[in-house]
């Protein structure tokens, strides 16, 4: 068989199965739902005589057909890029992605009528999702359909990869944005006004500014929502201490959390104990008992190589829930119902009751955080921390007391986390175990490691793409986690630095200008050939 | 001169080790205080008890020694965790789920019982056909699993593909929660092997029944046991194996395919995990999508136990797991509420007195 | 001249292998003192148990006339020890600077809370830090890559960078592995100088594992040769090259001209 036509077989497989998978989990549904409120048209209207329902899945479908074909049809370095190739090809990765799809139609389509409730096994799929599937036809006509269907969609994919993807226009056109996104940036009065140190004033200034006032406009529900993304702001910043920056993979980091949590629920609220201490008192002590966490569950574990860590911080965050809602504790700690009319900060005699007021404080903390976090980084505790990140050993051997220095990374990102979960309760005007689920330590990683490890701009917009986006797309909810999982490996493979990767702070050259002082590499390359 | 060494090393004794020495005495002390209050003071146990203890703990250990030992193979290969395995196990036992409700819908009626289906009138066939789809979906999960999201990783930093390996975790789980539904399912065997059911032995003053769930589950366990372990030790594959965790480079001169042997090695630790995911469904009786996640953490306990990389060491430490939850919460004085946190307690102390596990040898740090 | 570093009966076993066995070695002050010996020789693992990752079994290590047995690695860089790797281990995802201001911790004071409040103490420290730091880049020639990142740099200048990385901890001994692994003759006749240049300059006292003779016959002022694990001979270079039991050690009986030969175009 020739090359470009295996290639184009394996992708019409590759697609076929994604697409069966989304249909499964009835992600092309949810898709067409979701086409259907991009495109604002009623549910009722009927469109080439399909519902809007109908024809906003083939739109989602078509595209994914498409993709197959224009991956199908792709070149490679020993494949030839003309016009017959790319049509066959992407006719072919079309016609395999349409049999396993067509296939599944009759499938599922005869099990249909043969009465067996497939929505008992596979719980998304009701009657009603495979009668849209099948476009109301019988389950032949379907798979015929979508035979043909997707093998002209793989033609069309393979033209639009041959037409546009690897066109020569387009590289021109890049070339040219490129161009002048340089000639813009590096323009002598951009470069001027950028050096100015009044810009950075003003530019905070406004960004300031536009925090006090944006609460005030959006609403409850954004309020609610902008107040979450903080919280998982605050989180991801300690986190990214302990594993951006010193290196430590902790997969219990919503222990800390829960204690911040606990400790203003338990201290606050009028039951279990009653105390009704105030926020500001409480706010402290909270912090202080995170982090005294910290410590005592660093002292054990942090002699642990890399991977052992990962696991036993996990079972600890479990601990720590487990224990939250037994039968044992539950006089102490509300057990698994939680603490309820958790007690919020007055200010002035004037209690926060308000999302707006929430958001404001949570800020604060995040510009505080922020200021922690940026102070450490370019200090000697912060370089200690990267050099045990990148070798324990050599750090050691630098002179670095490793157990001082994991501990404190530790106690700083429990103390983060704790600020963060007396945020949360007193906000939320309640905790519960279910509040510090694994899932809490999973969605920080994922933000961290999304955003880029070590990175502050990095974590905050990893926390507005996980937290932010989700309720944007409020449809897709129920494949936020599926879709965790998948970006995570995704990232792994593709980009493991994260979307905004840390950058090192020019510190040899920070007081000469660049142009009058180039680097001296004629020296340094004198002697470099390594064997 | 004597006299002389001790006085250094009590110098040398660290504030580590006098913390190590006095939760282990502490710990200890607790053990022996129940041990006498339980079995001598105040026995609310008698021996049939104790020895319905002993087996439901010994059938769970064979069930986490197996998924223990696909941890403990790939950490030998690869020195990174598979955190997706209990994922894997999952899967498989989705796998017998199905073939079991697959064959209950096939009517054979006889004259004594017009509703006899051919899951309960073939039960051998049935078990065998659930354990072989079981273990091929494993095995495939396992293979895919490897060759996504961990083989364009090899050469990155340690975190990497621990990450990855998360992230697959939650796709997993999550795939399995939108595919199957979030409800727990009940495991439907044949009627031979209804749970419950087993040969009575007179123990003391009561009696003690042996399931025949837990007998299968516990023999065939041990068969994989042994054939895995012949299979290490023998076989031109095993050999290649344990030539690829000596050396990669020095194993890919050699002419071995490390790739190939990396994925055999997926496969292997797929079926595995696949196997005793249905004998979870057949002797536990319950499979949803989070199924796999504690089992998976606990055997990664229990290969951890047993010294990570060391085959023989994770069944032991899979095995001494399962009898530690079944008798550890009645010695403890705690409810079987908190098993769970006795496994990671466990798991927290091990590693605490020996990082490298029980029967791990002491790395030396690779050439410093 | 006194002796900085002394050894006695040092011995470090790993199950059955002695790879240390009861070494007794005295490295004079601001002296040029080699170890060599074949692959497998215990080398690097008498390096370990100097700089404390390893604890020996027996013996003892006298360092500035004090013992070093029993401290942790990062207390006996604070005694004055300092190390480079045989394999270069820099911190490869920092810049060259940064590199050498961690190199810089154990002379530093500042802490966490110093940090947090940009104390004028703390920035004091930073300046001077930062300053010291560009000045050894100059001393080893990198000056102008201190922004790099060490990963970036070219193999040369990662094995000097790796030196000022251990000289910014203000050692009294350096210990180099291998200086000149993986170099070209004309690279390791460079690195021969630099060497010399650290003792004469700076008054360190320099303890050096190397295999190519060239190197240790001509910069070293004391050889000590190990032998699975035990010391078979030790001398001026001359010494070393006419010892029969060196000779045997390296190349086996009989074949003491073949070193014999190397040697001598060395000198």
């Amino acid at each position: 068989m020739k090359a470009y036509l295996k290639n184009a077989a394996t992708a019409g497989i590759i697609f076929g199965i994604i697409t069966t998978f989304l249909f499964l989990i009835n992600f092309i549904g949810t898709a067409a739902d979701l086409i259907g409120d991009i495109t604002k048209s009623r549910p009722g209207s009927s469109i080439l005589g399909l519902s809007a329902v109908m024809f906003n899945q083939l739109i989602f479908l078509g595209l994914i057909g498409i993709w197959a074909g224009a991956r199908g049809s792709r070149k490679d370095s020993r494949l030839e890029d003309t016009w017959k190739h790319v049509l066959i090809g992407g006719a072919l990765a079309g016609a395999v992605h349409g049999l396993i799809a067509g296939s599944l139609a009759f499938l599922v389509g005869s099990l249909n009528t043969a009465g067996v409730k497939i929505n008992e096994y596979l719980s998304q799929i009701l009657p009603e999702v495979i009668r849209i599937f099948l476009l109301n036809k019988t389950p032949l006509q379907g798979a015929l359909f979508y035979l043909v269907f997707m093998t002209l969609m793989g033609m069309l994919g393979g033209l639009f990869g041959r037409g546009v993807l690897r066109s020569t226009w387009r590289k021109n056109i890049g070339a040219r944005r490129k161009e002048l996104w340089n000639s813009l940036t590096h323009h002598e009065k951009v470069l001027k006004i950028r050096a100015n140190p009044l810009t950075r004033y003003v530019v905070y200034g406004l960004l300031l500014l536009f925090v006090f006032l944006m609460p005030l406009q959006i609403g409850q529900y954004w309020n609610y929502t902008v107040g979450t993304i903080g919280i998982y702001v605050l989180l991801g910043l300690g986190l990214n201490i302990v594993v951006g920056m010193a290196g430590l993979l902790d997969l219990g980091y919503v222990a800390f959390f829960a204690i911040g949590a606990y400790s203003v629920a338990l201290l606050t609220a009028p039951t279990p104990h009653n105390l009704q201490w105030s926020f500001w008192l409480v706010l402290p002590i909270g912090i202080i008992l995170a982090s005294l966490t910290g410590i005592l569950l660093g002292i054990p574990v942090l002699r642990m190589r890399g991977d052992y860590l990962a696991i036993v911080t996990l079972g600890f965050g479990e601990i720590i829930r487990i224990l939250s809602k037994s039968v044992l504790l539950t006089p102490f700690s509300g057990g698994p119902k939680g603490v309820f009319n958790v007690g919020a900060p007055t200010l002035f005699g004037k209690p926060f009751n308000s999302d707006v007021n929430f958001v404001w404080l949570i800020t604060l903390g995040c510009l505080l955080v922020i200021f922690v976090t940026n102070r450490l980084q370019n200090s000697r505790v912060g370089r200690a921390w990267e050099a045990m990140r990148e070798d324990e050993t050599v750090a050691q051997a630098m002179g670095i007391n490793t157990l001082t220095h994991k501990l404190m990374a530790f106690a700083i990102g429990a103390a983060f986390a704790g600020l963060g979960g007396i945020l949360f309760a007193s906000r939320n005007q309640f905790t519960g175990p279910e509040d510090h689920s694994l899932m809490v330590s999973i969605n920080v990683l994922s933000l961290v490691i999304v955003g880029g490890m070590g990175s502050i701009p990095g974590v905050i917009a990893g926390a507005f793409v996980l937290k932010g986006l989700p309720e944007i797309l409020r449809q897709l909810e129920n494949y936020r986690v599926l879709f965790f999982g998948v970006l995570l490996v995704v990232m792994m493979v593709i980009r493991p630095e994260g979307l905004i990767p840390g950058s090192r702070q020019k510190l040899e050259l920070q007081h000469t200008d660049k142009s009058q002082a180039p680097p001296d590499t004629a020296d340094a390359s004198e002697g470099s050939s390594p064997s | 001169m004597g006299i002389h060494n001790a006085v250094k090393n009590i110098k040398s004794i660290s504030a580590y080790q006098v913390i190590q020495f006095v939760i282990g005495a502490l710990f200890i002390g607790y053990i022996l205080w129940r041990l006498n209050e339980i079995l001598r003071v105040n026995p609310i146990y008698g021996p049939d008890t104790w020895m319905r203890f002993a087996i439901a703990g010994l059938i769970l250990g064979s069930v986490y020694a197996l998924i223990a030992i696909g941890y403990t193979l790939v950490y030998g290969i690869l020195f990174m965790i598979n955190f997706a395995h209990g994922e894997i196990m999952m899967i498989g036992a989705f796998g017998g789920y199905f073939v079991f409700e697959a064959l209950n819908a096939i009517p054979t009626p006889t004259a004594a019982d017009p509703e006899l289906t051919f899951l309960s009138a073939q039960p051998v066939i049935s078990v065998l056909l659930a354990f072989i789809v079981g273990m091929s979906v494993s095995a495939l999960s396992g293979y895919f699993l490897e060759k996504i999201a961990y083989r364009p990783l090899r050469s990155a930093p340690r975190l990497v593909p621990l990450i990855s390996a998360i992230g697959a975790s939650i796709f997993l789980q999550n795939a399995g929660q939108l595919l199957f539904g979030a409800q727990r399912r009940d495991y439907l065997n044949p009627e031979v092997l209804t749970r419950g059911n087993g040969w009575e032995f007179p123990v003391g003053e009561g009696t003690v029944i042996l399931p025949y769930t837990g007998a299968l589950t516990f023999v065939l366990s041990f068969l994989i046991l042994i054939g895995l372990f012949t299979l290490v030790q023998r076989t031109r594959l095993g050999r290649a194996m344990r030539a690829v965790a000596e050396n990669k480079p020095v194993a890919a001169l050699m002419g071995v395919d490390v790739d190939g042997v990396i994925s055999r090695t997926f496969i292997i630790s797929g079926a595995m995990a696949g196997a005793a995911g249905v004998m979870w469904g057949i002797h536990l009786g319950l499979v949803y999508y989070f199924v796999g996640f504690i089992p998976g953490i606990k055997a990664f306990t229990a290969a951890v136990l047993g010294g990570i990389g060391n085959i023989p060491g994770a069944m032991l430490g899979g095995f001494f797991l399962g009898i530690v939850e079944a008798i550890g919460p009645p010695i403890l004085g705690l409810s079987f509420q908190l098993k769970d946190v006795i496994a990671f307690g466990i798991l927290v102390l091990v590693l605490i007195f020996r990082p490298t596990g029980i029967m791990g040898e002491v790395l030396t740090e690779e050439k410093v | 001249m006194s002796i900085v570093l002394e050894t006695r009966k040092l011995t470090k076993q790993f199950g059955g292998l002695t790879a240390v066995n009861s070494v007794d070695l005295a490295v004079p002050e601001k002296s040029i003192f080699s170890v060599i010996g074949p692959n497998g020789a215990g080398k690097t693992t008498f390096y370990n148990c100097i700089t404390g990752f390893y604890s020996p079994d027996a013996g003892e290590i006298i360092f500035d006339g004090k013992s070093l047995l029993g401290l942790t690695p990062d207390k006996i860089t604070y005694r004055g020890i300092a190390r480079t790797y045989q394999n270069i281990r820099l911190f490869s995802n920092m810049t060259a600077i940064e590199n050498i201001m961690v190199g810089f911790h154990s002379q530093m004071h500042s802490n966490l809370a110093e940090a947090i409040l940009h104390t004028p103490r703390l920035k004091r420290e930073e300046k001077e830090a930062l300053e010291e730091g560009r000045r050894l880049l100059q001393f080893v020639g990198l000056s102008g890559l201190g922004d790099h990142l060490a990963r970036n740099l070219p193999y040369g200048a990662q094995r000097r960078l790796e030196v000022a990385r251990a000289l910014a901890s203000n050692p009294k001994l350096l210990l180099l592995d291998e200086p000149t692994a993986g170099m070209n003759p004309h690279e390791s006749s460079d690195m021969m100088h630099f060497i010399r240049q650290l003792r004469d300059e700076l008054g360190i006292t320099i303890l050096m594992i190397e295999h190519d003779m060239r190197v240790v016959m001509g910069v070293s002022e004391q050889i000590a040769v190990l032998d699975y694990g035990s010391k078979i001979a030790e001398g001026t270079p001359l010494e070393i090259q006419g010892n029969p039991m060196v000779i045997e050690a390296y190349l086996g009986r009989g074949a003491a001209s073949g070193l014999q030969n190397i040697a001598e175009k060395s000198v």
